[in-house]
């Protein structure tokens, strides 16, 4: 308990500052919304001109665009993009930190097992995440219910907000992974902002051939937009997937961390 | 009783570092030292006695526990105050110590209290903000904050003033005297000969010897410096044992072995106007073994 309070505090201010940017991106694109509704038209005649490869990078459905949910779905991909890079930072940090700092001496001198160290640092950077989605979820729920111009399904809205927090989840667990096995990890940024921008590019062009084996390849693109908005429900197969990748990864990093030596640098 | 038992352990990392074979035991109650040059080997071996890492071969047992398997259980009577101390830099001195607390299941505020006002140390700081020698200091109250049964130094007095380092040879006296066993590891000998009763000696990886301070003096040479009153025959010197026979003008000086007897009747024979019989320091000694292998 007293490590997981220990990192929870460490995690503190990197959560609030997150959190507050996330909230200011929603806040920030959704109070676009109501001008941008009543020129839906001439809107639509100019994205009309685009071929749909372009649309389709951009995110941009014009079957429900116009409404609040689709024009969320445009703003949420970069949130989306913001909160994994979160989540990767964080599960980067949580072992190589203690390296970097060389704080690892401290911590594994005292009387616990490495599990429960991993446990403990795992658990809150899961809160952390926890807390940033609570908070970006009741500011985003907010923004929406002022701009709305006509009523909209909360529970897809829900439902959307919530594929930030699966992959966020699954980065998270990738960034631990990754912590682990690289030996040396001098600087946790260019590992987690590189990672997570391959898989971005990599979910990007992905989307524009339309084919579902190759959305397998980006966490990006499990949870696709315009599936929740028309079905109000998520694709099974690509939740299952989510799920074994932070399974398989985190079963991974404690089996390599509780076997590793922790050399004095 | 056996506080540490070290058989055979080896640890390789591919090339040449590491160490192999190292065997010794320490005793309850005991300062032991643990002394070689940088690179020997020395914090190898105390990293896998606290399972930062894990031995090739060979097993080390600490109060007759497996040191790996029962690493946890352990570890709550073992103190450990590394030779780099680096503690997470936002916190106050005084958090860090509480956090590092809060792993014992003991109350050890009033401690915390005693050993910061021993070694000086303003708890109210950032740890940021600190000297390296006032980071060791946090390092040294949080390896002794919970009344450990096993200290295990690693090179500890780097970044110390001489006059903290006393007040810490003091504290590491007194918590001996109390009970707990030390195991000090230093490339620097007069700290080790301070206070230590047994050394091991250790050399590219492996164990050189194991020794009682006294008897790695005793048996070495006296340096006897002798001025006389008057001219002296050199030879009335000339006994078994006796090397390195010199004069200078009044003074004979030279090295010897043996009962030292032998030497003082032959001097009671003179007029002396001074007289010097130093001991050799471990120095001497310690070269001594490293040239004998080289």
């Amino acid at each position: 308990m007293n490590i997981f309070l220990h990192e929870l505090r460490a995690n503190g201010k990197s959560t609030f500052i997150w959190s507050i940017s996330l909230i200011m991106v929603v806040v920030l694109f959704m109070s676009f919304y109501p001008s941008f509704a009543k020129d839906a038209e001439a809107f639509t005649k100019i994205m009309e001109g685009y071929p749909e490869t372009v649309r389709n990078l951009l995110g941009v459905n014009l079957g429900s665009f116009f409404t609040i949910l689709g024009f969320y779905c445009f703003p949420l991909t970069f949130i989306t993009l913001c909160g994994a890079i979160q989540a990767m930072n964080l599960g980067t940090s949580i072992i190589s930190k203690e390296v970097r700092e060389k704080t690892a001496d401290f911590l594994l001198t005292k009387p616990v097992t490495r599990t429960k160290v991993v446990t403990a640092k795992l658990l809150a950077a899961f809160t952390s995440l926890v807390l940033t989605n609570l908070v970006y979820l009741s500011a985003a729920s907010i923004i929406a219910f002022q701009v709305k111009n006509e009523n909209f399904s909360f529970k897809v809205f829900i439902m959307l907000s919530l594929t930030m927090f699966f992959v966020q989840l699954i980065f998270l667990a990738i960034g631990f992974m990754l912590s682990v096995m690289i030996p040396k990890l001098k600087s946790v940024l260019p590992v987690s902002l590189g990672t997570v921008f391959a898989f971005y590019f990599l979910g990007m062009f992905s989307d524009t051939t339309g084919e579902d084996a190759k959305r397998y390849l980006s966490p990006f693109k499990y949870y696709d937009t315009a599936y929740i908005l028309k079905h109000a429900e998520y694709e099974a197969a690509f939740l299952f997937a989510g799920v074994v990748i932070i399974i398989i990864a985190v079963i991974s990093s404690y089996v390599v961390y509780t076997k590793k030596d922790i050399h004095s640098v | 009783m056996n506080v540490i038992e070290i058989n055979n352990l080896t640890k390789s990392y591919g090339k040449s570092r590491g160490i192999t074979d190292v065997s010794f035991t320490v005793e309850e109650g005991e300062i032991f030292g643990f002394i070689g040059p940088n690179g020997a080997g020395k914090s190898t071996t105390i990293r896998t006695l606290l399972s930062l890492i894990y031995p090739t071969s060979g097993s080390a047992k600490i109060f007759g526990k497996d040191c790996v398997k029962f690493a946890p259980e352990i570890k709550k009577q073992i103190g450990y105050l590394p030779s780099e101390v680096f503690y997470y830099d936002n916190m106050k001195v005084i958090d860090l110590l509480k956090y590092s607390a809060s792993f014992y299941k003991k109350d050890c505020s009033q401690r915390i209290k005693e050993l910061a006002e021993i070694m000086n140390l303003d708890l109210t700081k950032k740890i940021d903000d600190l000297s390296l020698g006032n980071k060791k200091k946090v390092g040294i109250v949080q390896g002794l904050l919970h009344e450990p049964k096993l200290i295990i130094l690693d090179e500890p007095t780097s970044g110390l003033d001489p006059l903290m380092q006393q007040k810490f040879f003091e504290l590491l006296e007194q918590e001996n005297k109390k009970g707990a066993t030390i195991l000090f590891s230093s490339h620097i000998l007069s700290e080790v000969q301070r206070l230590c009763n047994r050394v091991a000696i250790i050399k590219e990886g492996k164990i050189v010897t194991v020794e009682k301070i006294k008897t790695l003096k005793e048996n070495n040479y006296k340096k006897f410096k002798i001025e006389t009153i008057g001219l002296v025959e050199t030879n009335i010197f000339q006994l078994p044992g006796v090397t390195k026979l010199e004069r200078n003008g009044s003074t004979i000086s030279f090295l010897f072995k043996g009962n030292i007897n032998t030497v003082l009747k032959k001097l009671s024979e003179l007029t002396v106007a001074n007289l010097w019989i130093e001991e050799p320091d471990l120095e001497e000694i310690f070269l001594h073994y490293y040239e004998k292998e080289a």
